[in-house]
């Protein structure tokens, strides 16, 4: 990437509502942030714009030229969010997500009541600074698929069972019901209450975890943009290994200094070895060995009532394309399916809802076939909708009528782990 | 006897109609000379030897002509209406207005000309503008009579004027029969002399001649205008009373319009003014009142109903002169529902403006939320001018949209040459009103267009129109080798002009118009074309929008004119070769003729300018091409019967209805989600065992089934048919072991694609194992035909649903006719066929994405080599499929799941050699190559 002009580039901009002011502007370019950013004029027709329509009762929600994408959304009559995007293949659905989890990371770090009632713009200013981080992980190009998703990223580890009861007891011993096993911003295991949390921040936490910068221990006030959004509880993490970090989510108590050497010893010094084996997985999201067919370049797998998901583009790593590039063709085959054919995911009221007379016709698969008009070039990709369980392939060499067998194929393998 | 003598003896003072180019005049006596021979040639022609051609009546100041008529038993069709019509008209006025005229609604504002007509005191005032060689008027001049009263019927308003088409020709027939009553027969007046006449003893000069009533069916009645107790005072400015009525009414030579002067029964007291501006308006709703039918009215209010809205405005602002909308060139409807978007059209220009500026290429759409309701905007901007399209998204999705804005500018500018000269001239506003009003009945309520078909043509029509209005080409219609050639003569026979009145050395003078090709459209498909695939497609979206296509195929035309100059893009873009070899386009003018006769409907493309003599001024339709054209259909219509065949039961792949599949395929199915492969053997027995499904699927083949096995996978059949048989029985084996079973047949593969190839070439001449599981209904009858169609899925038993083939180089798309998909009619079918088109408007969406950008790779290369990397997008896609699953809406059935059948919506895009687009539906059992597919479709497929 790198081109001249606006290719590629992503303006997000944060704006109070009622004033019109500023609160911040981020932007990337080509997946990375840049500091690039839109003259102020620009950005004042922006939220003119918008600001107008509704003085008229009229939401303007999206425009598009023929290289970008604006999306405007205003949360709760004070914030209102600008972004605008000239990356090839962005869509409507992926920046209305986005902007729904930047919402989410300014609620999560400021709080609610910080965002819907503001006093003292500068200081909002300054606040928000803090959330820059995590924002701008979600411009740029990510290793993680949850931001579009919106499920959860997790990583399957070879010996679940023990992580599961380690963490379990280690909660209650530390006296709170929410922990969970975070390596590079994918989560191992959770308790039961953990996978319990609500849409934004179920996302939110561990990739906040990911995007901070690598500490022993750390304790960070933070809101639940769904579940107290108002009222700050503590997410405590403590890195068991280089990249494997333990999170606990409580209130007031316990301390951190509370959790000591011992209890931590205690409790995860016998599954040293299956943490040890959790490390290196974070990219690889399957356990070492697992069989996937040779064809397989990459996988998306979703559950779409735990909201859970499973991102790889690891397997044949050393053949064309990049992984960078099997990520990007992924998140876009996610976009385009979930925009115009899949019933979006429940539990996601701002989908579009399809009229009954599409309903009775419920799509099933779905193949792309993309590429120079040659045979045997290109890249297929292929999805497949079964019960809950929504499956995105990428692969190379597959000749298109084999798709939807090696889909279904490798769905039945992939069934018993999410 | 009509045309010739008044010539120019009648001429009057060239400053009458302001836009008449005096130079002309000179002209026009040799047109006159002309139409006067054309009067006499009157060899092949139609209804209308000896006089004016009734259509002549209705060119408008500009040249322009819509004119259309239903042929008679069309017109009987929608008499039924007409007396309800009737009947509100007694009771009050504001109904008259707007129900106005019937019989004339047909045809295109003639209201508005005719009260210019009436204002300018038409005794002095003649039809200059008629056409070149019209000093004569036709129907005023009948009788050389100028009645003084006329001058004082507007202001009076004790009088009207009805102007009825009368056709004695008709009366040929009862005329021996019966002492005629000229009166009642002809224009439909029922005056019941006899009675009121030994009543009040008159004699001497006749009584006056009251309406006592209408006859249904006549000209009086479909006209709307004449009331029960009005008084019939003049027929032509004749005066007349029951003395001399049939006398007079005996006069009319031929079809024409006659103009009938009444004294109102009841004195309305209407300004002049106001009912001009409400006839002006109701007229435009005429085309659509007869596309739609009558419940027009309900419709309208539903649409208005609907936010919906279309604006040109000018962004370069005159900020001295800061007027209220200023900036609003142009806009449509007037309602509330579209004052909220007229009101933020501020927002339009901002982003326009803005967003150009930042992204550096142009808004292309914007969407925003209206009373909870999504509303897509699209733009197009040329200039400094914005063209703006809002529809609510659930009526049309944003691909469609896109697409729709396109087809408006392009057909816009194909009528005005540009869109500014569209929009920016006054007298155009009338004629827009109408072209979006038609617009957006055709967006909103696509199901009601199609009123007099049949429903499941209705159906068909509208919910394929969200793709088919889209595509860039014309439905085609494939002929078989001996009518296309007929055609084909016909049509150059008409274009190389060298007949009597064409010919240049036959007058000494050069030809008005090169005649640069012409189409064919029978029932609305194309069936011949010679034009350019530019000119065909410019050609094709006017009809579209004026609904001409669906019109020729559900009602018998009686004849349709149309004439008006035309801006090709073909011919009128710049010539980028400087070379002075290379064919230049000469700057000539452009007409489009369209006659349409029955189902046909012939375009023909006129040049003036270039080889033929330069247009001067607003030319009418020239009366020797129109009859040229018409003689060219009338030759034709033997054809007819062949083509209508050939609709009926066309050669293009046979179709399956997808309910055939459905029943007992549920339990299959549901393991096929659900469980892997591999569990999957059991359940194709379990299908193969179900006797009732394979009789339904199979008709007549099931008497040679054999036995299932479950070995069938193992590919262990030797021949050709036995394999087919094999999985034939499993319908919905899993595609792997299919594909597995034929690689193990590896051996007579090639034999089998081989007979299939032939199959295709030859259209199948001999016998095909492959085509006895053909799934036609009644395959009894059809059985010989069977050998003759061609199966476009593999597989022993026909898949196929539903096929769109796109053909860019040559702007055509074939489709199944709508007499096949008639033929299947079930209760999912429908269904499906609306979910076809809607997922291949999506997917053509992505196609063309990809068309863009392969563009923007051409460009590039030429630029600089270095082309941008684009790793992020999907693009180049070249191949897109969705499976889908449908069931039945009503299952009753508590206990049992209701059966489940999957199909597959395969869309593939081909750049090379040319540009194509295949969309097709077939059933999940066999997997399908769309590659080959395409092969199959697009053989042969060349205009």
């Amino acid at each position: 990437m790198g081109e001249e002009g606006t290719e590629g580039t992503v303006h997000l901009l944060c704006l109070a509502a009622t004033s019109g002011v500023p609160l911040f502007c981020r932007s990337s370019r080509g997946g990375a942030p840049a500091r690039q950013q839109l003259p102020f004029s620009v950005i004042g027709s922006l939220n003119g714009v918008h600001m107008f329509g509704q003085n008229l009762e009229v939401q303007l929600s999206s425009a598009r030229t023929e290289d970008t994408t604006v999306v405007w959304k205003s949360f709760h009559d004070s914030i209102t969010l600008i972004v605008l995007s000239s990356e090839e293949g962005t869509s409507e659905l992926r920046l209305e997500r986005l902007l729904q989890m930047v919402f989410g990371a300014m609620v999560l770090l400021v709080g609610l009541e910080e965002l819907t009632n503001i006093r003292n713009v500068e200081r909002l200013k300054k606040e928000l600074r803090a959330s820059y981080r995590l924002i701008d992980s979600f411009l740029g190009d990510s290793e993680l698929i949850g931001d579009l998703t919106q499920c959860v990223d997790c990583v399957v580890p070879p010996e679940g069972s023990l992580l599961q009861e380690a963490l379990s007891g280690f909660a209650e011993a530390a006296g709170t019901a929410f922990g969970s096993l975070v390596v590079s911003g994918r989560v191992v295991a959770a308790t039961e209450s953990w996978w319990r949390l609500g849409t934004p921040e179920a996302v939110l936490l561990p990739w906040l975890v990911g995007s901070l910068p690598p500490q022993a221990a750390r304790d960070y006030p933070v809101y639940l943009p769904h579940g107290s959004p108002t009222v700050p509880h503590r997410l405590l993490t403590l890195t068991l290994l280089p990249g494997l970090e333990l999170c606990l989510l409580c209130g007031p108590r316990p301390p951190l200094s509370q959790l000591d050497p011992q209890l931590l010893d205690r409790w995860w010094q016998p599954v040293l070895d299956p943490l040890r084996a959790c490390v290196p997985l974070g990219p690889r999201a399957l356990p070492a060995g697992f069989p996937l067919h040779m064809d397989i370049l990459g996988l998306l797998l979703l559950h779409l009532e735990l909201k859970r998901c499973l991102f790889t583009v690891e397997p044949s790593a050393d053949q064309e394309p990049s992984p960078e590039h099997r990520r990007r063709l992924l998140r876009a085959f996610y976009t385009l399916v979930t925009a115009s054919h899949f019933p979006p995911e429940p539990g996601s009221p701002e989908e579009k809802v399809e009229d009954a007379a599409q309903r009775s016709q419920v799509p099933r698969a779905c193949y792309l076939v993309s590429g120079p008009e040659e045979p045997g070039t290109g890249w297929r990709l292929v999805a497949l909708q079964s019960g809950p369980r929504r499956l995105l392939l990428l692969s190379a060499q597959s000749p298109t009528h084999a798709l939807r067998g090696l889909a279904t194929h490798t769905l039945h393998a992939l069934t018993p782990l999410l | 006897m009509m045309a010739s003598p008044i010539s120019c003896g009648s001429r009057h003072s060239p400053d009458e109609l302001p836009g008449d180019p005096s130079s002309q005049e000179d002209e026009d006596c040799d047109y006159e000379d002309r139409v006067s021979y054309s009067g006499s040639y009157s060899s092949a022609s139609s209804d209308y030897d000896d006089v004016e051609p009734e259509w002549l009546d209705s060119v408008q100041k500009n040249g322009e002509l819509f004119y259309l008529e239903l042929s008679e038993d069309e017109e009987e069709s929608l008499l039924p209406e007409t007396p309800t019509v009737n009947h509100v008209r007694f009771s009050e006025n504001e109904i008259i207005i707007e129900e106005d005229d019937y019989k004339e609604g047909k045809k295109y504002e003639p209201k508005l000309k005719r009260f210019t007509k009436i204002l300018k005191t038409k005794s002095l005032l003649p039809k200059r503008y008629n056409k070149k060689n019209s000093n004569d008027n036709g129907p005023v001049s009948i009788l050389k009579h100028q009645s003084n009263q006329k001058t004082g019927v507007v202001v009076q308003q004790r009088y009207k004027d009805v102007n009825i088409y009368v056709n004695p020709k008709k009366l040929t027939v009862t005329k021996a029969k019966e002492q005629l009553k000229l009166l009642e027969v002809l224009v439909g007046i029922i005056h019941q002399t006899k009675w009121s006449w030994k009543k009040s003893g008159k004699q001497g000069s006749g009584e006056r001649l009251v309406v006592h009533g209408l006859l249904p069916g006549g000209s009086a009645m479909k006209s709307g205008q004449i009331l029960i107790g009005d008084v019939l005072v003049a027929v032509n400015d004749v005066d007349v009373t029951s003395e001399n009525i049939e006398r007079v009414l005996s006069c009319i030579p031929g079809p024409m319009q006659v103009k009938l002067t009444f004294e109102n029964a009841y004195a309305v007291k209407k300004e002049t003014t106001q009912p001009r501006q409400k006839k002006a308006q109701s007229n435009t709703n005429d085309l659509v009142k007869l596309l739609w039918g009558e419940e027009v009215k309900g419709i309208q209010q539903n649409i208005l109903n609907t936010p919906h809205i279309v604006m040109y405005l000018t962004l370069q602002l005159d900020s001295e002169t800061s007027k209220e909308e200023q900036e609003i060139l142009y806009h449509c409807p007037v309602s509330d529902a579209s004052q909220k978007l007229k009101s933020v059209r501020g927002i339009f220009l901002t982003l326009c403006d803005m967003l150009e500026n930042v992204t550096g290429t142009q808004v292309t759409s914007s969407s925003l939320l209206l009373n909870e309701k999504q509303i897509h905007v699209a733009y197009w901007k040329e200039s400094d001018k914005l063209l703006l399209i809002g529809l609510p998204a659930e009526k049309v999705p944003l691909p469609q949209l896109r697409n729709m804005i396109g087809d408006v500018a392009q057909t816009l500018k194909f009528m005005y040459g540009s869109l500014d000269s569209a929009f920016c001239q006054v007298e155009n506003v009338p004629r827009l009103d109408h072209f979006f009003n038609l617009f957006f009945q055709r967006a909103l309520q696509p199901a009601k267009l199609h009123s007099g078909a049949s429903p499941s043509a209705q159906q068909y029509d509208a919910s394929s129109a969200v793709l088919l209005d889209g595509l860039p080409g014309v439905r085609w219609l494939m002929l078989p080798q001996e009518i296309k050639m007929d055609l084909d003569t016909a049509l150059s026979d008409l274009e190389a002009a060298d007949f009597a009145e064409l010919s240049e050395d036959y007058y000494d003078m050069r030809r008005l118009y090169t005649i640069l090709g012409s189409s064919l459209f029978y029932k609305g498909y194309l069936v011949c074309s010679h034009l350019p695939k530019d000119d065909l497609t410019d050609i094709a979206v006017y009809c579209r929008h004026y609904g001409l296509l669906p019109l020729a195929a559900e009602r018998r035309i009686g004849q349709l004119v149309i004439w008006r100059e035309v801006f090709p893009r073909h011919h009128l873009q710049p010539s980028t070769d400087s070379n002075t070899e290379v064919f230049q386009e000469p700057e000539g003018r452009y007409f489009l003729l369209i006659v349409g006769l029955k189902h046909y409907m012939l375009c023909v493309l006129l040049e003036a300018g270039g080889c033929a003599s330069k247009a001067v001024g607003n030319p009418g339709p020239d009366c020797i091409y129109v009859d040229q054209v018409k003689t060219t259909l009338h030759q034709l219509e033997g054809i007819d019967c062949q083509i209508n065949e050939r609709l009926t039961s066309s050669p293009s792949p046979c179709l399956s209805c997808a309910d055939w599949f459905l029943t007992g395929s549920h339990e299959k199915l549901d393991n096929l989600t659900t469980s892997p492969i591999l569990s999957r053997l059991p359940g194709t027995s379990k299908v193969a065992t179900s006797p009732t499904c394979r009789r339904i699927l199979f008709g007549d083949y099931s008497l040679k089934t054999r036995k299932p096995s479950p070995s069938q996978s193992s590919g262990g059949s030797d021949n050709g048919c036995e394999g087919g048989e094999g999985v034939g029985l499993s319908p919905h084996t899993i595609p792997n072991a299919i594909w597995k079973q034929r690689e193990s047949q590896g051996s007579d593969g090639p034999e089998k694609s081989g007979a299939l190839l032939k199959v295709t070439k030859k259209k199948a001449t001999l016998p095909n194992p492959f085509h006895l599981g053909n799934l036609k209904k009644d395959l009894s009858e059809k059985e010989l035909e069977i050998y003759n169609t061609m199966k476009l899925t593999s597989g022993p038993e026909n898949t196929l649903f539903h096929y769109v083939a796109l053909e860019t180089v040559q702007g055509i798309f074939i489709t199944p006719t709508h007499e096949e998909v008639a033929q299947l009619s079930g209760s999912i079918h429908p269904q499906l066929i609306k979910n076809f088109h809607q997922c291949c408007l999506s997917i053509r969406a992505i196609f063309q994405q990809t068309l863009v950008e392969e563009k923007k790779k051409a460009l590039n290369r030429g630029d600089h080599s270095g082309s941008t990397n684009s790793i992020s997008s999907l693009n180049p896609v070249k191949e897109y499929g969705v499976l889908f699953e449908c069931s039945p809406e009503k299952w009753t059935d508590q206990r049992k799941a209701p059966p489940v059948m999957a199909y597959w919506v395969v869309g593939r895009l081909f750049l090379h050699p040319k540009l194509q687009e295949l969309y097709v539906c077939f059933h999940d059992s066999v997997t399908e190559i769309a590659i080959e597919m395409a092969f199959k479709l697009f053989f042969g497929l060349t205009l």
